[in-house]
């Protein structure tokens, strides 16, 4: 682990400042401590002496009060620039998975991992480590630095000493490496034991198997003990090792200022002075071992997170919407203000844009055969219908012309669009919220979407009907339901391409009919492209495509006659309407 | 101070149990107070006191050590000054170490114990006390809110402790040098003591503000990381986008407010030590003492700063274990929704009462086969809290080795009718005949015994696969478990397996697919053989290609003859219920049966099979089935 990752304040503009201040209140306090022990000698030394007290003490109180507006910032400052940091990291992360493909992105389990749990162990990484590694840096360095002009010799003793902790620290770190990284993963494992039981409650409650983990959960917690105890005797062993170390340098400060004192070689305020300093050098090279622990998830997750934030080689750089058609570089779209701002373009007259894909090949990260291999399409006005077996690569098509994958060879034009998966999204919120999470709509416009696709019924019987709140991820709603919702959705999206999944996948054929005919009225307005393998949509299609199976020839496309231009590849022609 | 913690701020679980009646649980010890020490954490607190206080002692004998050595006396009188620095500086560390091996030995018995006596409570309460969705997560919150309680025993008893033993030590050999010196002591004990307090009281007074936006972050998140492609999809992600700027704000405004308590317990501290230094000085210089006295007495409250400091951190802990303890109080000191005896012991179906009683071991109970096991319920009602009704009078007929989707809008009591079923949930009014005889005379782990649950989440434990199949029934050989995965569709799984039925699963073994999740369930019900399978939107989380493709497997190999496994093996096909929407493949079963929240549930048979759309008409009665299709 890294102690610090300047790559943080590269990728994460937003975490310099609280790194700053961070820093900066480090340095006040480090200063104020040296003044403390100034100011705290020549008390003692008034007291001693019987001389005034009142400048001293003056000195003294001033310096405490500074010393109490640091400690309530710093704690203040430590709370916030945690919290900073990790936010900015989990924001920069998500903003980041926005951009790029849906398979360059971690698998959904370890993405929601690393953008909930791993930020949050970024913030006492943030909020306590960074800190008292700032103090380290800063504090012994300006505790020697006063030594040296108050009393050389102690100075030199600290030099001498000093570096010894970190040196023992690396030898008993080297010394119980092996065996430490043994019994964390040992600990990992027997520490997931509880909440592996724990989650699995129901299904051991079911197959009656719940109480014989009693006797399970007693041994595992027990052995539990055992292992982290062997683990913190080491941990432990090593900090009181350190502070032993610690201990004994500054006495041997004590020791040669007392012997230069008792030959009446010093005076008794630099005396003092020294041994109220020397311990400032030690202490906190100690406390960033003993925080080094709490920050370790923290530092690894760091990594993991800034690992994601770096340039990706293998994917395209962003070209803006609809600059690149007709270039070398996939031109793809996908920003919803810029789609916005397209929709209007182009929306109003009849030249809505179409799609083009040419020669493009696209393989799934970590597959070597490619799923679409050199496919020439075009999508002009009107209902595009494409079919094909099961596996053939249609809603990779659909990724591929919404801009959420980016092909391998190849280019794709197309406009922005509106997408409706095969699972469309649904926030757990009210109906209208769920409705207008593109482009906010007025209730009217609303209640005629939801009209559109007789879907208004349904959701003038929920309770509150429009501000009627939605389970998670649309629980409730039947996969009919929630498709209808995002139909009438689609049907509110300014943008002139709209890509359909499935549309009719899960509706019974009255209801399939229905929605096979809304989706023939919207493309009466844009550029519709609908993936299916059911007939209902095919009746209302203007063109259709097959996609043949594509394992080691070209993908066979078939156009319809007449509206789009030939390619080379186009084989046999299949009609409708 | 503590290392074997997680880290501090943990993200929050968002799902919480329904609010139920709370029973009067075996109270007594559990009813004690987060930081009331054990023997273990009072031994830890007072070597803690030993140290803190031997490291006050070095700073004070140093500083008498100096101002002596001033007065150039002759070197031997220093020995025994220089002996004494010598051991407390020794002293300090080796105590230090003895005292977190103690304390953390003691608190991580406690976890144990606390660990072990939680889960025991659990299972009562499990599944129908979790909650109706995401009982994992609130599962995971029991698990996250014990560690932090045993915290408390490291993080704020030990250096209360500490502080305590070592301020009382103070104050009594200032008190014993000089009285007035003694007194200043005692008062700087007694402001420590108040800010202490403070610190305590902002903190948990913001804390449930902090979790909660610490939850809005987590959900927001989550819900960005897993379903970035279909928020873009809609044009949704700025939306998006701004929900976590906002979720962020929140949490940075309350994380503000609540390190203000902080900040202002810190800086109280350091006053206060101040202001003791001060007077102190004042009070010494005129002392009858003699000078390295006095610089002793001087540098007294300077070495007590070190020993306050941890507090401010004890105090947040606390707060924070409060919490959790109340949490876990709240969920634990419910009753369960099962009375744990049949209301009457004797009364039992005579036909079938003497293999049951014999052929059922306690604990894990296989089911033999043999007997039906019809499934029939007469004006069935139920209730979760007691207070509102949510299940309204329902009959229903389910011969053996049938096949029924229930499906109903929401809260209409599907899934209440099936806790019901399942024996999870007792019925508030009706009769529920299982096999016959009346469900709620049977024990209850022997009517449980003959129904299997798949839910909506499927867990996956972090074990083999065939453990993970096997939990269902122990004495099943590998050509049961690799039938059963056939017949759950995970024949492909199991050949793309590098170890087969011992790959390892789970956390840090192979991830499972949503659909193989589901078709994993699927499998451990076949597995167990019981007659009857309960299935509660096992596919609700699929994409719905995936989710039919799972119905289909479910229905045409749990039940129907010729293709199930079972039966050439002499078990009776499954008799399956599921509840489900009807557009998830409800069309697929013998019959649909549809719930609604009104005075009876209506039932009927599909008029022919993949055609759902044309039965169940809303305005059916209830009327028995037609028999199940062969």
């Amino acid at each position: 682990m890294k102690p610090f990752d300047p790559r943080l304040l590269r990728a994460v503009p937003a975490a310099r400042r609280p790194v700053a201040v961070l820093a900066a209140t480090g340095i006040a306090s480090g200063l104020a401590t040296i003044a403390t022990a100034f100011a705290l000698s020549a008390v003692v030394v008034a007291v001693v002496e019987g001389r005034d007290l009142v400048t001293p003490l003056a000195w003294l109180l001033g310096l405490f009060a500074v010393r109490a507006v640091l400690a309530a910032a710093t704690e203040w400052v430590a709370a916030w620039a945690g919290v900073s940091v990790s936010s900015a990291l989990r924001a920069a992360l998500l903003r980041r998975w926005g951009t790029v493909d849906a398979d360059v992105r971690l698998e959904p389990g370890a993405a929601v991992s690393l953008a909930t749990a791993g930020t949050a162990a970024v913030e006492p990484y943030a909020a306590r480590f960074l800190p008292t590694l700032v103090t380290a840096a800063v504090v012994p360095a300006l505790a020697i630095a006063t030594l040296v002009v108050v009393d050389w010799p102690s100075a030199l003793v600290v030099v001498l000493t000093l570096p010894l902790l970190p040196v023992f620290a690396a030898l008993i770190g080297k010394a119980t490496a092996e065996s430490t990284e043994r019994r964390w993963s040992a600990l990992a494992a027997l520490s997931g034991h509880f909440l592996d039981v724990v989650r699995g409650l129901p299904t051991l409650v079911t197959y009656g198997r719940a109480r014989r983990q009693v006797t399970t959960v007693r041994e595992v917690s027990d052995r539990h003990r055992r292992a982290t105890m062997e683990t913190l005797r080491i941990a432990f062993l090593s900090s009181a090792a350190l502070e032993l170390l610690a201990t004994i340098s500054v006495a041997i400060v004590a020791v040669t200022v007392g012997l230069r004192l008792s030959t009446g070689s010093m005076a008794l305020g630099p005396a003092l002075v020294a041994i109220l300093l020397a311990p400032e050098a030690y202490w906190p090279v100690r406390r960033v071992g003993a925080e080094y622990h709490a920050a370790a998830d923290g530092a690894v997750a760091l990594d993991a997170i800034l690992a994601q934030l770096e340039p990706n080689p293998t994917s395209a750089p962003h070209s803006a919407p609809n600059a690149a058609f007709g270039a070398e570089s996939a031109a793809l779209t996908m920003s919803s203000t810029s789609n916005a701002a397209f929709g209007r373009a182009s929306g109003g007259g009849g030249a809505v844009g179409r799609v083009r894909l040419t020669g493009v090949t696209y393989a799934y990260a970590g597959s070597p055969t490619p799923v679409i291999r050199d496919l020439d399409l075009v999508a002009g006005a009107g209902l595009t219908v494409v079919t094909g077996p099961s596996g053939v690569g249609k809603s990779t098509l659909l990724d591929l012309v919404a801009g959420l994958r980016r092909p391998g060879a190849g280019t794709v034009e197309a406009p922005a669009s509106h997408y409706v998966t095969q699972r469309p999204f649904l926030a757990t919120g009210s109906v209208r919220s769920a409705l207008t999470i593109g482009h906010p709509a007025t209730d009217e416009q609303l209640w005629e979407a939801l009209r559109a696709v007789e879907v208004d019924g349904v959701v003038a019987a929920l309770p509150g009907g429009l501000s009627a709140d939605l389970g998670d991820d649309g629980f409730g709603l039947s996969a009919g339901q929630r498709q209808r919702l995002a139909l009438a959705r689609a049907w509110l999206a300014p943008e002139t391409l709209l890509l359909l999944d499935e549309p009719t996948a899960h509706l019974d054929p009255e209801g399939a009919e229905h929605v096979a005919a809304v989706v023939a009225e919207l493309a009466e307005r844009r550029v519709v492209v609908a993936v299916t393998h059911r007939d209902e949509l095919l009746a209302h299609a203007d063109h259709h495509v097959v996609l043949a199976s594509a394992d080691a020839r070209p993908v066979e496309v078939i156009l319809t006659a007449g509206t789009l231009p030939a390619s080379p590849r186009t084989a046999g022609e299949e009609g409708a309407r | 101070m503590s290392t074997a913690s997680s880290p501090d701020p943990r993200v929050e679980v968002i799902a919480r149990p329904t609010p139920v009646p709370p029973s009067p649980r075996t109270a007594g010890e559990r009813r004690r107070r987060v930081w009331w020490p054990s023997a273990g954490t009072v031994r830890g607190g007072l070597l803690g006191g030993i140290a803190t206080a031997s490291g006050m002692a070095l700073t004070a004998t140093s500083g008498w050590l100096i101002v002596r050595a001033s007065e150039r006396p002759v070197i031997l009188t220093l020995l025994t000054a220089i002996v004494a620095v010598r051991a407390f500086g020794m002293a300090r560390p080796v105590f230090r170490y003895w005292e977190r091996l103690t304390s953390h030995d003691a608190a991580l018995r406690l976890l144990a114990e606390r660990r072990t006596s939680a889960y025991e409570a659990l299972i009562p309460l499990t599944p129908a006390r979790l909650g109706r969705r995401r009982r994992a997560d609130v599962l995971t919150g029991v698990v996250d809110d014990l560690t932090d309680v045993v915290d408390a025993q490291v993080r704020v008893t030990v250096p209360v402790i500490s502080t305590a033993v070592a301020g009382g030590i103070v104050i009594a050999l200032t008190m014993a040098l000089a009285l007035p010196v003694g007194l200043v002591m005692l008062g700087l004990g007694v402001v420590v003591c108040l800010v202490s307090a403070l610190a305590a009281r902002l903190e948990s007074r913001s804390l449930p503000e902090l979790l909660a936006a610490r939850a809005e972050v987590t959900r927001v998140s989550e819900l960005m990381a897993s379903q970035a492609g279909e928020l873009r999809a809609v044009g949704g992600w700025t939306t998006a986008l701004g929900w976590l700027d906002d979720a962020h704000a929140a949490l940075d405004r309350v994380t503000r407010r609540i390190s203000a308590g902080r900040a202002t317990a810190a800086s109280l501290f350091l006053v206060a030590v101040g202001a003791a230094v001060a007077v102190t000085a004042v009070i010494a210089r005129d002392l009858p003492v003699s000078t390295p006295v006095k610089a002793l007495l001087v540098l007294t409250p300077v070495a007590v700063s070190e020993a306050i400091t941890p507090l401010v951190d004890a105090m947040r802990a606390l707060a924070r274990a409060r919490g959790s303890e109340r949490r876990i109080d709240a969920l634990l000191d419910l009753a369960p929704a099962v009375a744990a005896e049949p209301a009457s012991p004797e009364a039992s179906s005579p036909d079938r009462a003497p293999e049951d009683a014999s052929g059922t071991p306690a604990g894990h109970t296989a089911y033999a086969g043999g007997d039906r096991s019809d499934v029939e319920t007469r004006a069935l009602t139920a209730s979760w809290t007691g207070a509102r009704t949510d299940l309204t009078t329902t009959d229903l007929d389910v011969p053996a080795g049938s096949r029924i989707a229930i499906t109903g809008p929401n809260g209409s009591g599907k899934s209440t009718l099936l806790a019901v079923l399942a024996r999870h949930l007792d019925p508030s009014g009706g009769t529920y005949l299982l096999g016959g005889a009346d469900a709620l005379d049977q024990p209850l782990e022997q009517a449980r015994s003959r129904i299997a649950v798949v839910d909506d989440e499927t867990h996956v434990f972090g074990t083999s696969l065939r453990a993970n199949l096997a939990l269902a029934r122990p004495d099943a050989d590998d050509a049961d478990l690799e039938q059963a995965l056939g017949a759950a569709g995970l024949t492909p799984l199991l050949r793309a397996m590098p170890d087969g039925l011992d790959t390892t699963l789970g956390a840090g073994g192979r991830g499972l697919s949503g659909g193989e999740r589901a078709r994993l369930g699927i499998a451990r019900a076949h597995v167990s053989r019981r007659p009857v399978v309960l299935l509660d939107e096992p596919v609700a989380h699929l994409d719905p290609p995936t989710a039919r493709a799972v119905v289909e497997d479910l229905t045409r190999g749990g039940g129907a003859p010729g293709t199930s496994q079972g039966e050439a093996a002499g078990t009776p096909p499954q008799t399956i219920i599921m509840v489900t929407h009807r557009d998830d493949g409800a069309d697929l079963f013998d019959h649909v049966m549809q719930v609604r929240r009104r005075p009876s549930a209506t039932m009927s048979p599909n008029t022919a099979q993949h055609t759902a759309e044309t039965d169940a008409r809303p305005d059916d009665r209830t009327h028995e089935p037609d028999p199940p299709r062969r």
